[in-house]
């Protein structure tokens, strides 16, 4: 389980990626609002980090190996 | 004015054209002129197609005088969602503003699949500008205008495939093709009173089609009926090699499915989840409630509940992280800032590549989780009946849902479910609220059993009238 505190650095984190890959595209409001989305994306994402999957259980995207002839 | 072809099903189209009634190009100039008239009026039509639909019918018309009878579709024509590629200089505009001069120099599969029936494209009709994916929470996200519903104008089609569903709940083309991710095909016949039918997932080529999430991606059919709908997804389903997810098997429609397979006395087994009316409307509630006492006609229908799983934390996270993939570019020169609705609020599109990938493996570890318990809660029945939508259409300068992620799609069990799964679901209207707008109920079933979903409908229809109610022409 994760602090609060932990929860803020994370998205504080999660937010200086963003704002150093789109800051330039983005105005201040506009950060704004991402930082918004992110707090709501660690809401989203909270259930799926707590849930306990086995090792085996593996991705639902399956990899087939190509060959074009 | 409605002429005497407007709002009728595929099969009494076609009788009007074997029986020469009417020709392909007559039909075809009809629906052209419709759609011209008042596409525009209901914010539906970004292109008219009018000499390819000509060239279309004509060589329908050409194929029956020399006695080459096609299917049901020859000389039936049709509308396609306007992020279905067309060659030959007809813009794909997605919807959205930066897109308005797209061109492509070929045809998406389910457009050539179409055409090869003899059924003609009278249009490119109107969405929400990149199927949604910039997470719009306003009707107006579209490079056309807020869609204008046909029932009330001043209420909105749903979306994202709002054209498709004004178009046909208008009578302006018999059937359309519409695309859902999350929602967009049976949101928008809910809100219209139309039969949309989200097929299994790879049941229809993507090929062509504008990508927004790959693994959620699906194209369907908007209609009048349940059984239009299994016509339309017979001619656009099958293998392609050009999308490596396709299903290998054809699908043939089998309209006579009660009488092949239960004239034995064997009733359809429907299952309603528990909780699924919690969150509807009064009316909603109301209409669903006589719907399944219909049902019961044909049908053993018991409360039923699916394994306690965050499924719409699943399918949103693929749905924010392979969104974000395939706009990666779009995202990284600004491209938002160019559309309607930019989504600067609570569900910015710049937040999505924030999510981490070890997040995002986990959401498609869990996918397999879902999947199948999902399919063994699902195995007990031939289909899920629940709701199509909690409310009917909304106000059109009023939001739609919530500015917050964490309620994004909240209640939305069936559509996390069916589009996380990958599973295919038919809506049909349901009846009406007191403001004269359809509700609508679907129909969810295992994976690549259309067939089933498709004949609980018609057992249903055939039971009720609300599908023969259409709205007045004029928009009000």
């Amino acid at each position: 389980m994760t602090t609060n505190a932990e929860n803020s650095l994370e998205q504080d984190l999660l937010f200086a990626i963003i704002k150093e890959r789109y800051g330039h595209v983005l105005t201040g409001e506009q950060l704004d609002s991402v930082r918004t989305a992110i707090a709501g994306q660690r809401e989203v994402l909270r259930p799926i980090r707590e849930y306990k999957v086995a090792n085996d259980e593996e991705p639902f995207s399956q990899f087939k190996p190509f060959r074009g002839d | 004015m409605a002429d005497s072809f407007t709002f009728k099903p595929i099969r009494e189209l076609a009788g009007l054209i074997s029986g020469r009634e009417v020709s392909p190009v007559e039909l075809t100039q009809a629906f052209l002129g419709r759609l011209e008239e008042f596409g525009p009026q209901y914010n539906a039509l970004v292109t008219l197609t009018e000499s390819r639909a000509l060239a279309t019918a004509r060589q329908a018309e050409s194929a029956l005088a020399a006695g080459r009878k096609g299917g049901l579709l020859q000389g039936v024509p049709w509308g396609a969602k306007d992020l279905l590629a067309t060659g030959g200089g007809i813009p794909t505009t997605w919807g959205a503003t930066p897109f308005k001069d797209q061109q492509f120099d070929y045809d998406a599969t389910v457009v050539a699949r179409l055409e090869g029936e003899g059924a003609p494209l009278a249009g490119k009709l109107a969405m929400i500008e990149l199927a949604g994916g910039m997470g719009y929470i306003h009707p107006d996200a579209s490079l056309t205008g807020p869609p204008r519903n046909p029932w009330d104008t001043g209420r909105w089609t749903g979306g994202s495939s709002s054209g498709s569903g004004a178009a046909v709940a208008a009578g302006l083309v018999p059937f359309a093709i519409g695309s859902e991710t999350w929602g967009s095909i049976l949101i928008p016949a809910n809100n219209c009173g139309l039969a949309g039918l989200r097929p299994t997932y790879g049941r229809v080529s993507r090929h062509g089609a504008m990508a927004l999430c790959w693994t959620l991606d699906k194209l369907g059919p908007l209609c009048l009926t349940a059984d239009d709908c299994g016509i339309v997804l017979e001619a656009i389903a099958g293998p392609d090699p050009q999308d490596s997810s396709t299903h290998p098997e054809p699908f043939i429609y089998n309209s006579n499915i009660y009488s092949a397979n239960f004239n034995s006395g064997r009733r359809y087994r429907v299952g309603v989840p528990r909780g699924v009316l919690d969150e509807a409307a009064g009316a909603v509630k109301g209409n669903f409630e006589a719907a399944i006492e219909v049902l019961k006609d044909v049908a053993d229908v018991e409360e039923m509940e699916f394994a306690d799983l965050p499924y719409v934390e699943i399918t949103s996270v693929i749905l924010m992280v392979e969104s974000a993939s395939a706009f990666e570019d779009f995202l990284a020169e600004g491209g938002p800032r160019e559309l309607a609705a930019p989504g600067w609020h609570g569900r910015s599109p710049y937040a999505r590549p924030a999510v981490l990938a070890t997040d995002y493996i986990k959401a498609l570890r869990l996918r397999g989780v879902m999947a199948k318990e999902v399919d063994e809660a699902m195995a007990r029945y031939d289909a899920i009946a629940a709701p199509t939508a909690m409310n009917t259409a909304t106000p059109i300068d009023q939001e739609f849902r919530s500015r917050s992620m964490t309620s994004a799609g909240a209640g939305d069990l069936m559509g996390s479910i069916g589009n996380g799964c990958g599973l295919p679901s038919i809506s049909v209207p349901s009846g009406f609220d007191a403001d004269g707008l359809p509700t609508g109920i679907q129909f969810m079933a295992r994976a690549y059993d259309e067939n089933i979903c498709l004949a609980i409908a018609r057992e249903y229809q055939a039971r009720t009238e609300w599908h023969t109610r259409h709205p007045g022409e004029a928009p009000g």
